[in-house]
């Protein structure tokens, strides 16, 4: 009789009836008509605003120009709003610097405006005060240093801000013993002063990319971290492009592989003490060459002394259209570097001196002389805004010595935390603010939503001081009207600062300076020699990283899972070895060592990273953050859930405190390091191999083994056949699951070009900003279930200094016959009639057929709910995106909202659609312009016209999915190298 | 195994008798709200705005023609009318006639309605502000999921009158939703479109899932 009991939903197969099912059947009739009945949820409202605005309207995005504050490179953005807040960052086409790209730096500062941990409101010895209090103390204080002739101290970054710089001019004035002291976390203050001893003035040139044929940079990593990688990385791009075939070089003399060495067409492993007299080396060669007598004195064996003679002889046959670049911020090399770019007659060629660039213009011997003034307890008041000295400076500074110590900072960081006053500053996407950062180029920043806390600018805080209560727009207004505006040459101020406020910036003529005229006596004292270290010891290079930078954004969690793009690991720091050195040491992948140097020891995992020097030790800075401990719970929480933070509770390792102090300022490069293996091990995080394309070899039909997933060729093979590098090796399947007469209008498409991605990870945050991507934690990251629907690849060729790295964006690749269509059992993943593999979250059931059949493994799995528990973060939430719930499969859409954005706007404007009018985020973000979107059915599209490039190739075109993404192989100018590319490492 | 008749009719029977239980509302899926209409927090009357004063719809509703959303209107835009206009006509004229009557000038009469208007902007009967406004909370009539986009615009721009799916507006009392607002209930109209001849393809109407889904 009980046989039959779990035939609920078959009552017909029943034989036989009993009570049992009698009241079943009956239960479920009643239970249906009862949820048809009351099937209501709880009541929503709806509550519209009191009074309409002009521009918010419910549902629809507006755009608001302004700046980028996320490091001082002044990227212009549109920062696109929809009911009132700003939900993502887009680069802006017309701006002079940035082009339209934005790096992942940048695109993640939209989530750093809705940190539920920014301060709130002034404080006053550790506990919540008001401003008004705390204002009029303090104007009482420095009324009475004004009196006393105090020594008073304003401790900066780098401040191109005009307004702002007049702001501290007038306050530093007030003060018989006042003075502005900048530093930079990553200093360029040895190039300054290079320039200063060589052409009589303190400045960074800028940078002409685009005219360059050949680059030599020593460990300037310009594409990543150095300076302004946006601008860079565009000119760059578009240098590669304009160079006819093979004549553009760009050679990598680094110690460590940096994302701009990854990229480079040929790298020379040079230690860092090696540096300095390589450069010695390349201009005495250069002098030769040019005929000249020698300047420099005292010259040393030069280390690779071959190598770096035939790249003098490079060098000097594009000599006018060259750079040579130093990224190590020491007097030395950069008088040298300086010096190399002079004979070969850059200046006012590829180098700008006429428009330098105000991105750093901190001063390492001023923040010495400050150092000395504070440990001798000799500075009544210390203003700190814009920097975390605490931190940055790994405790070096005395700053419980000053009499009073002031701080403008948005979080309540290491220095916030000991400080008397602490008046927040606001985030730049709330804020009034200007900038120069090059000299003529203005950049507005404007507020794009009401500020979401209490807080001033460092400007307001210091007219506020002296009396002047002016708001901060006021201020900067007043700035404009007075200085800039009568440059321009206009006769309306109003018309000029709303046209500036507009366009997001305004070009004006530099001021008319006297040229500038080589001195070389200060090249005569230089003495360069190559110091190894002792034999046994290792060379500690501190260096930036790719999103983390110096560490001021170590609280967004965006940054924090985005993996470093050559290493690929998240969410932590660790020493990087070569694989060599590792060996030697008995070191293995994730072994705690202990790193001493003089300055002290930190212990923290290794990581064996090809393409390392040998005598190399590199650690990245911006880890062990204070406040980091709030991604202890990050992830998911679930029974085997481990945390994010180490045992510390902290994200990484603050490595900070091993920065070595010299009387020119701090080295980050070069001390003498010992390491010891700890009998710990760390489990890293590298996402490298998680979805790897390889075949297991067991599977492998024969000839299969290696797919040739990424493709590269030298422009010597290149030119002899162009189509030979996106031929397929392997015979294309023939069978086929699908018909092939679903051809629709439409079918989107996109190319992505391997020569122009660097690999700098913008469009990663840029989707996961667009597409509310979650963030899951190191234990989640460990377990293969990071969210990223864009991941980009990281391949190897090759090993040491013959190490060529090729980056490869991978995403959902809308095959036109796609595997998953055809397994899943809900038909929760289908084609639309554009060619889009639709995946549709409230059909999907989760039995993740389709990502297990999916090639390219591009699809994520949403094991849980990912915590949205922050009401303030999720004001980033994109709108129009769904937030996926737990158990439904997830993929790159091909950013379809704003396909039908798009549409709609075109439908509503009765036009067709343009070739153009899509822009995927990821495209948008893109400062290398690799990616190109569009409709692959219309021949005159740009992406048509892309496709048809003879190096496009389509991934496993053998798999014959026929994907709807054409890559088009990476051409470079090194030596052509045979080997079979790999994909791990 | 052979169908049990007696099980099959009890099944058969019971499921449409259940509908049939007193207090049961004719049969529908889960998530159809078709006929919902809530008490809202101001007796707000289509058939008195729409209908007899045949105000347009995009009067109030102008999100409707250049968003995705139709929106509820910001109480601003009812005081354009409502700052005059502040009881119904039989009530002033009621006041009027009394006015005349007792010898005295007519005085302001504000229908408790208006006067919740008022209210919630923070004026008193003279319109003179006197505390905070504080927004309506209107309750939600026609809500989709939220893994449903629709964009009212695109049905605008295509002539899609507001009573195709908002029903006889303009005669109901209290706002009450008509349609199912269901996914079949979309894609019938969708692909009765999509067959039409002469659609061009700026206008074309999808029956994609990534159409409405993502």
């Amino acid at each position: 009789m009980e046989t039959h009991d779990d035939n609920l939903l078959l009552p017909f197969e029943d034989t036989t009836s009993s009570r049992r099912s009698f009241l079943r059947t009956v239960g479920f009739g009643i239970a249906s008509a009862a949820m048809a009945g009351c099937s209501r949820g709880p009541v929503r409202y709806v509550v519209p605003s009191l009074a309409p605005s002009p521009e918010i309207l419910p549902g629809r995005a507006y755009w608001i120009a302004t700046t980028c504050g996320a490091c001082s490179a002044g990227c212009g953005v549109l920062a696109k709003c929809r009911d009132g807040r700003p939900i993502k960052l887009e680069g802006n086409r017309a701006h002079p610097a940035s082009l339209g790209g934005l790096c992942a730096v940048g695109q993640a500062s939209v989530l750093s405006l809705y940190d539920s941990m920014r301060l709130d409101g002034a404080r006053r010895g550790g506990a919540s005060a008001s401003f008004e209090d705390c204002d009029r103390e303090l104007t009482r204080i420095f009324a009475e240093l004004e009196r006393s002739g105090g020594r008073v101290r304003l401790l900066t970054g780098s401040v191109h801000s005009p307004s702002t710089r007049a702001a501290i001019a007038r306050f530093v004035a007030r003060f018989a013993d006042g003075r502005h002291v900048s530093y930079d976390p990553l200093p360029a203050s040895a190039t300054l002063t290079a320039y200063e001893l060589l052409f009589g003035r303190r400045l960074l040139p800028s940078p002409q990319f685009e005219r360059a044929r050949t680059i030599l940079a020593f460990d300037a990593d310009f594409l990543g971290t150095w300076i302004s990688p946006v601008e860079f990385g565009a000119a760059y791009t578009r240098g590669r492009e304009l160079a006819p075939g093979a004549k553009f070089r760009h050679i990598q003399l680094e110690s460590r592989l940096s994302l701009t060495g990854s990229r480079a067409d040929e790298r020379v492993l040079l230690a860092p003490w090696e540096t300095a007299p390589a450069l010695a080396g390349l201009c005495a060669e250069l002098e030769r060459l040019a005929g000249l007598p020698s300047r420099l004195a005292q010259l040393g064996a030069t280390p690779r002394s071959e190598r770096i003679a035939a790249l003098a002889h490079e060098v000097w046959a594009s000599r006018g259209a060259s750079l040579v670049l130093c990224g190590i911020d020491e007097l030395e090399s950069q008088l040298l570097c300086a010096y190399a770019n002079e004979l070969l007659g850059n200046h006012g060629a590829t180098l700008d001196l006429a428009r330098p660039s105000q991105r750093r213009l901190g001063d390492e011997r001023a923040l010495g002389e400050l150092a000395a003034e504070l440990d001798a307890g000799s500075v009544d008041a210390l203003v700190i805004a814009g920097v975390n000295p605490a931190y940055d400076l790994g405790g070096r500074l005395a700053l419980a010595r000053a009499k009073h110590v002031i701080v403008a900072s948005e979080a309540l960081d290491e220095t916030a935390v000991a400080a008397g006053w602490v008046c927040p500053a606001p985030h730049a996407l709330e804020a009034w603010d200007d900038g120069e950062p090059r000299e003529g180029l203005f950049v507005l920043t404007q507020p794009t939503v009401p500020a979401l806390r209490s807080t001033r600018s460092l400007r307001a805080s210091l007219a506020r001081w002296s009396g002047d209560a002016r708001s901060d727009r006021d201020l900067v207004r007043a700035h404009w009207r007075s200085e800039i505006f009568p440059r321009s040459g206009e006769s309306d101020f109003d018309l000029f600062f709303e046209r500036a406020l507009q366009a997001g910036f305004v070009e004006l003529e530099p001021r008319a300076r006297r040229s500038l005229a080589f001195r070389p006596d200060a090249l005569a004292q230089l003495a360069p020699r190559a110091q190894s270290p002792a034999p046994g010891a290792l060379a500690l290079v501190l260096y930036a990283k790719v999103g983390l930078l110096d560490g001021r954004h170590a609280h967004n969690p965006w940054l924090q899972e985005l993996s470093d793009p050559v290493t690929k690991i998240a969410w932590d720091n660790y020493a990087c070895l070569a694989p060599t050195t590792a060996a030697t040491l008995g070191i293995g992948e994730g072994d705690v060592v202990r790193v001493h140097t003089e300055q002290g020891a930190i212990e923290l995992p290794a990581h064996l990273q090809s393409g390392q020097h040998e005598g190399v030790v590199a650690v990245a800075l911006g880890y062990g953050r204070v406040g980091t401990g709030r991604f202890a719970r990050v992830g998911p929480h679930w029974l085997d859930a481990q945390p994010t933070v180490a045992s510390d509770g902290v994200v990484g390792v603050h490595a900070g405190p091993l920065v070595v102090w010299g009387s020119a300022g701090r080295s980050f490069a070069g001390a003498p390091a010992r390491l010891d293996r700890l009998a710990r091990n760390v489990s890293l995080a590298c996402t490298q191999d998680y979805h790897s394309l390889e075949l297991p070899a067991a599977l492998a039909s024969h000839g299969h083994e290696v797919r040739d997933a990424v493709r590269s060729t030298s422009h010597a093979e290149h030119a002899a056949d162009p189509h030979a590098v996106a031929r397929s090796k392997h015979p294309v399947a023939d069978q086929d699951l699908w018909p092939d007469d679903h051809r629709g209008e439409r079918r989107w498409g996109m190319t992505i070009d391997l020569a122009r991605c660097t690999g700098c990870s913008a469009c990663v945050i840029a989707c996961q900003a667009e597409n509310n991507v979650p963030v899951v934690g190191k234990d989640e990251v460990l377990r293969h279930r990071e969210m990223s629907w864009i991941r980009i690849d990281r391949y190897y060729q090759g090993e040491g200094e013959e190490l060529r790295t090729l980056h490869q964006p991978m995403l959902c690749q809308h095959c036109a016959h796609a595997p998953c269509e055809s397994v899943c059992p809900v038909l929760a993943t289908v084609h639309s009639a554009e060619g889009l593999n639709q995946q549709i979250y409230n059909r999907c059931v989760g039995t993740r057929y389709c990502s297990n059949t999916c090639p390219y493994k591009v699809r994520r799995f949403n094991w849980f709910d990912y915590p949205h528990e922050d009401a303030l973060a999720n004001q980033a939430l994109n709108p129009d995106v769904t937030v996926r719930s737990r158990g439904v499969m997830e993929k790159c859409s091909f950013c379809v909202q704003r396909i039908q954005e798009a549409k709609a706007r075109a439908s509503v404007e009765g036009r067709a659609l343009a070739d153009g009018d899509v822009q995927l985020a990821c495209q948008q973000s893109c400062p290398a312009n690799a990616i190109v979107f569009g409709d692959l059915e219309n021949p005159s599209s740009r992406v048509s016209a892309s496709a048809s490039d003879p190096r496009a190739y389509t991934l496993l075109e053998e798999l014959n999915v026929q994907p709807s993404i054409r890559y088009l192989a990476h051409v470079h100018s090194g030596r052509s190298t045979k080997k079979e590319s790999g994909h791990g490492g | 195994m052979a169908a049990n008749p007696l099980r099959v009719a009890l099944f058969v029977a019971l499921v449409p008798a259940a509908f049939l239980l007193p207090g049961s509302s004719p049969p529908r899926l889960p998530g159809d709200h078709s006929g919902y209409a809530p008490e809202q927090p101001i007796h707000f009357s289509h058939r008195l705005h729409a209908g007899e004063l045949s105000i347009d719809c995009r009067y109030c509703h102008f999100g409707a023609w250049e968003s995705r959303h139709a929106g509820i209107p910001p109480a601003s835009v009812c005081m354009n009318c409502h700052a005059s206009v502040s009881a119904g006509f039989d009530a002033q004229m009621a006041e009027r006639a009394a006015a005349v009557a007792e010898s005295r000038d007519p005085r302001r009469v504000v229908s408790p309605e208006i006067a919740k208007l008022y209210a919630a902007l923070g004026l008193d009967e003279t319109l003179t502000q006197q505390s905070a406004p504080t927004p309506i909370p209107w309750v939600r009539v026609h809500d989709l999921p939220d893994f449903t986009w629709f964009d009212h615009r695109v049905h605008v721009a295509r002539a899609i009158a507001c009573e195709t799916c908002h029903g006889p507006v303009q005669s109901m009392e209290r706002i009450r939703q008509v349609s199912s607002l269901s996914m079949g209930w979309c894609v019938d109209c969708h692909r009765a479109s999509a067959a039409e001849p002469g659609g061009n393809s700026a206008q074309h109407v999808s029956t994609d899932c990534s159409a409405c889904h993502f």
